[in-house]
């Protein structure tokens, strides 16, 4: 019945987890439907507390199983949803390009990652909603972007409906992260504790991830 | 069961004693549900309950009257109203507030301030600072703080010229004014106090926008349960949207359209009525079988209010209230199944976050409507028991196994947790695994033994969980 048989390791290389932040509604809840099932809906009901989908994707020859965790956007959820911060190794901050105060509010997410998440943790910015007519949209491309080289991070429009760029989001993140584990990882042996030891419990996902980095 | 005034023979012990065992029958709901919710009281004779409800109308048309007053999310952009927090030090505790939601214990400041384009720029939606913060300490439960009676004087008078208007007709022009009601010094809506300067503010603006975002985003099968609002037509629908300027909707069905136009009007109410709650995601949960159910707004409101007596400790914006349930879930499972707790020990899952949301709206999620009702009435009835003081000496005299418990949500979580022990100790490795299964239940519940199980947790557990 478990989504995830625990017997079943053999069918990845690397387990890549992936949180996804941002204001309420703004479309993480879409985005992540379309990139794990491939399918959109309108009327999502909204998310609470927090809740995860399995991707696995093949990258250079290497099966990747992303597990993205996708939070609740209201501030009121914060205890459990930046528990899942330290155990993230890359995370995506969504706006909704039609929203003006979510874009503004991406600065306020960033200081909860400075705060939750660990040092390295990868990072980037995703405007959702791009297909909306251009008469709605509140923030320009030009400064997303801005934005996002503010922070040295890659940038993303993106359209849960269309399927505009979704792929692209995760696929990019997922191959920056596993870029920074292999290079701190070159020791097969390493990679073996890799694949298994995120799943324990999230402090120590976060230990064996920073001694990888650092040491 | 009722006699010639309309009162209860027994004090309605025999029907709480029905409810708590097999629910409601659904011919009835609207009508009983009052009194499991303490709208009515179990003693009240049927001519007391026609003046409370007179009354309640009123009460819950002066709410949406305040709403309408206050400055809308339609007009972002150009001028807005920031509710300041009346204190910003840590104390006073939020234990020296008054035994009632009202806005006169509340009286924040309102500043007024003009922006250019960006003025949302301005609004305070994060105050952060790190997690270490003295909120965490406060553990005790205010339940009881919200007085279903407390009246909310004052308003009366401003308005009662204006009663007979169809009050969702006055449009907007209202809003501006309201910017320059001197009334409006005084928090006449959105104002949180919080015991800690670090916690988030939000304001009544960002709670409109949230319920619109939320009202539209409800699950059909939550809503065609409702025989009234399957027959609603386009015409309709699209007015009552317009009324409370509900947006982005014409994709919908209709009676999707009137449903999510229902919650936008009776959230809005409950964030003015309790602004230390406001709004919060997942509230609309809680309200959608009410409004399902029960026709008339003003009395869905006031059966919601009840309801959140004890569930707005869910929505709190310090989380303690989460956090306490979470703590009673975890200590169930560890005086019931020490094996079952030793692994999620192991697993660093003794915290239980993986049924935070089953407990923070109530199993709505992973139960069916009907399941989900019934659930809740059984639960209902006992906080109505309680309420009325049949304590465990009286049901034991009725025979009925369990004794009510404030809790009885908490022991069905407990329940389902640990009818699920063979899987979580044989095949989870990790938390991850366990909330998998917990968030994938919808479906596979079955309601009744669920109740079964907690009860049979409170008779052994109850002394010491407690």
């Amino acid at each position: 019945m478990a989504a995830t048989p625990a017997r079943a390791r053999a069918d990845y290389d690397y387990l890549i987890k992936l949180l996804l932040i941002g204001d309420s509604g703004v479309g993480k809840s879409c985005l992540l439907l379309r990139f794990s099932d491939g399918s959109f809906t309108t009327s999502f009901i909204t998310t609470i507390g927090i809740d995860f989908k399995i991707r696995t994707i093949e990258l250079d020859g290497k099966r990747i199983k992303l597990q993205i965790w996708d939070t609740a956007g209201q501030e009121r959820f914060r205890t459990i949803t930046t528990a899942y911060y330290r155990g993230a190794m890359g995370i995506l901050l969504v706006y909704d390009v039609t929203d003006e105060s979510s874009f503004n509010n991406i600065k306020n997410w960033i200081r909860n990652i400075e705060q939750h998440a660990s040092d390295n943790v990868n990072k980037i910015l995703v405007g959702n909603k791009a297909d909306m007519d251009e008469s709605k949209r509140a923030v320009p491309t030009s400064k997303g972007q801005a934005l996002a080289d503010e922070y040295g991070i890659k940038f993303f429009e993106t359209s849960a409906k269309t399927n505009l760029n979704v792929e692209q989001v995760f696929f990019s993140i997922a191959r920056d992260i596993k870029q920074r584990l292999a290079e701190t990882d070159t020791k097969a042996e390493d990679k073996t504790i890799k694949i298994n030891k995120p799943d324990q419990a999230g402090a120590e996902g976060e230990a064996s991830q920073k001694s990888a980095c650092c040491g | 069961m009722f006699s010639a005034d309309g009162r209860f023979r027994d004090g309605g012990v025999k029907f709480l004693k029905k409810a708590r065992s097999r629910g409601i029958d659904p011919s009835i709901r609207a009508e009983v549900w009052p009194f499991l919710l303490g709208v009515y009281d179990l003693n009240s004779t049927e001519d007391e309950r026609n003046i409370i409800r007179r009354q309640k109308r009123k009460e819950y048309e002066n709410l949406r009257r305040r709403c309408r007053r206050l400055p809308s999310h339609r007009q972002k952009g150009n001028e807005l109203l920031r509710l300041v927090e009346f204190s910003n030090e840590c104390s006073p505790r939020l234990d020296e507030i008054p035994e009632s939601p009202g806005f006169e214990v509340f009286s924040a400041r309102l500043s007024h301030f003009t922006g250019g384009g960006n003025t949302n720029e301005d609004l305070p939606i994060y105050d952060k600072s790190p997690d270490s913060n003295p909120c965490d300490i406060e553990e005790e439960d205010r339940s009881g703080i919200i007085h279903v009676d407390s009246f909310l004087e004052s308003e009366t008078s401003d308005s009662e010229s204006s009663v007979e208007e169809d009050p969702e007709t006055m449009g907007r022009s209202s809003i501006t004014e309201a910017i320059v009601d001197p009334d409006l010094k005084y928090a006449k809506g959105a104002s949180l106090r919080r015991n800690c300067s670090n916690r988030t503010t939000e304001d009544f603006a960002t709670w409109q926008r949230i319920i619109r975002l939320d009202a539209v985003r409800a699950n059909a099968e939550w809503v065609i349960y409702s025989s009234a609002q399957a027959l609603v037509t386009e015409e309709q629908a699209l007015q009552s949207a317009t009324a409370v300027g509900l947006k982005d909707c014409d994709h919908l069905e209709p009676c999707m359209i009137y449903h999510a136009a229902r919650l936008v009007a009776l959230l809005e109410a409950y964030a003015i009525y309790d602004p230390e709650i406001g709004y919060c995601q997942g509230m609309s949960d809680l309200l959608s079988p009410i409004i399902a159910v029960i026709e008339d707004d003003h009395d869905a409101f006031w059966c919601f209010v009840g309801f959140m007596r004890k569930a707005r400790h869910n929505f709190r914006l310090d989380e303690v209230g989460i956090r306490r349930q979470l703590n009673i879930v975890s200590k169930i499972i560890k005086s019931k199944d020490s094996h079952l707790y030793r692994h999620l020990e192991k697993l660093q899952a003794e915290d239980c976050f993986f049924v935070y949301r089953m407990v923070v709206v109530l199993f709505r999620r992973e139960l069916t409507f009907e399941q989900t009702v019934c659930l809740w009435e059984v639960m209902w009835a006992d906080q109505a028991a309680i309420r009325a003081g049949i304590g465990k000496s009286a049901w034991g005299r009725i025979r009925l196994r369990a004794p009510p418990t404030d809790d009885l949500l908490l022991y069905a979580v407990a329940a389902c947790v640990l009818q699920r022990k063979k899987l979580i100790i044989e095949s989870s490795n990790c938390m991850d695994e366990i909330m998998s299964e917990c968030n994938s239940m919808a479906g596979k519940l079955d309601v009744w033994r669920l109740l079964d199980d907690a009860h049979d947790l409170i008779v052994t557990l109850h002394d010491k969980v407690e």
